[in-house]
């Protein structure tokens, strides 16, 4: 009787259970250990190698409705680029927030460094319809897609971009992507105009792209919030006066996130076994009760 | 205050949400209906503001003897609209011509050059060694023969085609639980977001505040 009534539990207290393993971590880290996997290696060893002369496309794909997995890992490769005085051109190409999101995330990281200067260091070209029109149209030229800057500037006027005319003049792109749109960066920039393509996407869309990370059509992969943590780990490494920004209460970071999901998972992994375990259990019984 | 205001806005759609949990209930119903009306309404603000005004009509006011040419995706936009007027709605079908074309085009050389040919050139390999263990590669190419057989239907699969293609289903089944557990993860990072809004975000603010 127990069995079953183990079987048949309120779904709802397994959401409860759920939510005090995701809220109890928030409050309190715990600091679960982060090993970073190669994907996540292999783009930190990337922006290792560039420096002030280099200019990094950074693409916000992503919404909203994905930033608890994304903004961390945007926050970190911005913060890496501007570290090492990598200059930054970026754009949106995702409809539902993706201008938003760029805006936020590019203000907050460069009122770091205020030595950085707007147009300069970096730029913010905003959000541009048609995404796979606009990505091979970027291919011959940026200012025919972006005439005018977020802020509404000429691009002619604006310094950096009179050094960008297309791919050509970009050193890498990193793609923060909630979608497909991580895939067409591979599938589509890296393959027709040859240009390094590195991805951070969100964990539904991460095994897809291990097939390009597989194929060398992009040289490395942030996958979900755990991709993030990595990154953040290697950073606060490799910059340990970052380490603070990190650490600070209140912030939300996803080597703070993952503590959560390391619990949740725990306790979505002893629900499975125990189901499974009574499941087998009852069917062992009922098949000797069975007569002959 | 005005920050305030809209954390608390916030915080009582991520509720009315999570309601959803316990049961469906207008509170759930109200929060969709919201959410995918201000969708909408951000997107075509964000098309307006970002693509059609400094691509289209900036440039055709500023300098239309040298921007000419944009009248025509201007008119083919237009003729879109032709279909909510009866007498008229076929020549809507030529704009969506030219729109199903250009993507067309852009998505085979896309798919082939971009997909087909680099995944078939990383999948020839030496059935020996690999990036972790020496039997990665013997595994990825027994997994996408396998699968292929899978899917392969001009032949009945019975006897060694059979026990190939079953051995497919195996590798996919391997694929699909690892995207189901990412897909966990990505879910349960969602919610970690939220609890971070509604228990830190929201809490700090208001404190501040009083």
């Amino acid at each position: 009787m127990k069995l079953e009534r183990l079987v048949r539990l309120d779904r709802r207290i397994i959401y409860l259970l759920i939510a005090v393993g995701t809220l109890l971590p928030i409050l309190w880290r715990i600091g679960f250990p982060v090993s970073p996997t190669p994907p996540v290696q292999a783009l930190f060893a990337r922006l290792e190698t560039l420096g002030p002369g280099d200019i990094v496309l950074a693409s916000f794909d992503y919404g909203p409705t994905t930033a608890p997995e994304i903004t961390p890992m945007a926050r970190a490769v911005l913060r890496h680029c501007f570290e090492r005085r990598i200059r930054v051109v970026a754009i949106a190409l995702f409809p539902l927030g993706g201008v938003t999101m760029g805006g936020e995330v590019l203000g907050e990281m460069a009122a770091e460094y205020p030595a950085l200067r707007d147009g300069e260091d970096y730029v913010y070209l905003g959000y541009k319809d048609g995404t796979q029109a606009a990505m091979k149209l970027m291919g011959a030229s940026f200012a025919s897609v972006f005439p005018f800057s977020n802020a509404g500037v000429p691009v002619e006027e604006i310094p950096l971009m009179q050094q960008v005319r297309n791919y050509a003049d970009i050193d890498l792109v990193v793609s923060f992507s909630t979608n497909v749109i991580g895939e067409w960066w591979a599938n589509l920039v890296n393959a027709q105009f040859g240009v390094p393509v590195a991805v951070g996407t969100t964990a539904v869309w991460a095994p897809k792209h291990f097939a390009f990370l597989d194929s060398g059509q992009i040289l490395g992969l942030l996958g979900g919030l755990k991709g993030a943590s990595e990154y953040e780990h290697l950073l606060v490494a490799a910059y340990p006066r970052l380490e603070p920004l990190y650490e600070r209460a209140g912030v939300y970071t996803a080597m703070k996130g993952m503590d959560a999901q390391t619990v949740d998972h725990a306790i979505i992994m002893l629900f499975i076994l125990i189901g499974n375990a009574a499941h087998f259990w009852m069917r062992r019984r009922e098949s000797a009760r069975r007569p002959g | 205050m005005g920050q305030v205001l809209g954390l608390w806005i916030g915080a009582f759609l991520t509720l009315c949400v999570f309601s959803f949990l316990y049961r469906d209930n207008p509170f759930f119903r109200f929060a969709e209906s919201l959410f995918a009306g201000i969708s909408l309404g951000y997107y075509i603000g964000t098309v307006s503001a970002n693509t059609l005004a400094p691509n289209l009509f900036r440039p055709l006011f500023r300098d239309f003897p040298n921007q000419a040419h944009l009248l025509i995706p201007l008119l083919l936009g237009l003729n879109l609209y032709c279909r909510f007027i009866p007498r008229i709605a076929w020549m809507a079908r030529i704009s969506l011509a030219v729109y199903i074309a250009y993507f067309v085009g852009i998505n085979m050389v896309q798919k082939l050059q971009g997909e087909v040919v680099p995944q078939i050139g990383a999948t020839i390999l030496s059935p020996w060694g690999g990036a972790f263990t020496p039997l990665d590669n013997l595994i990825l190419i027994t997994g996408v023969v396998c699968v292929m057989v899978y899917f392969y239907f001009s032949i009945e699969h019975k006897g060694p085609v059979g026990a190939v293609s079953r051995l497919g289903i195996w590798f996919l089944m391997v694929g699909f639980g690892a995207a189901f557990g990412y897909t966990v993860m990505g879910r349960v990072s969602l919610l970690i977001g939220r609890m971070n809004y509604l228990f830190i975000d929201v809490v700090r603010a208001t404190r501040q505040i009083l």
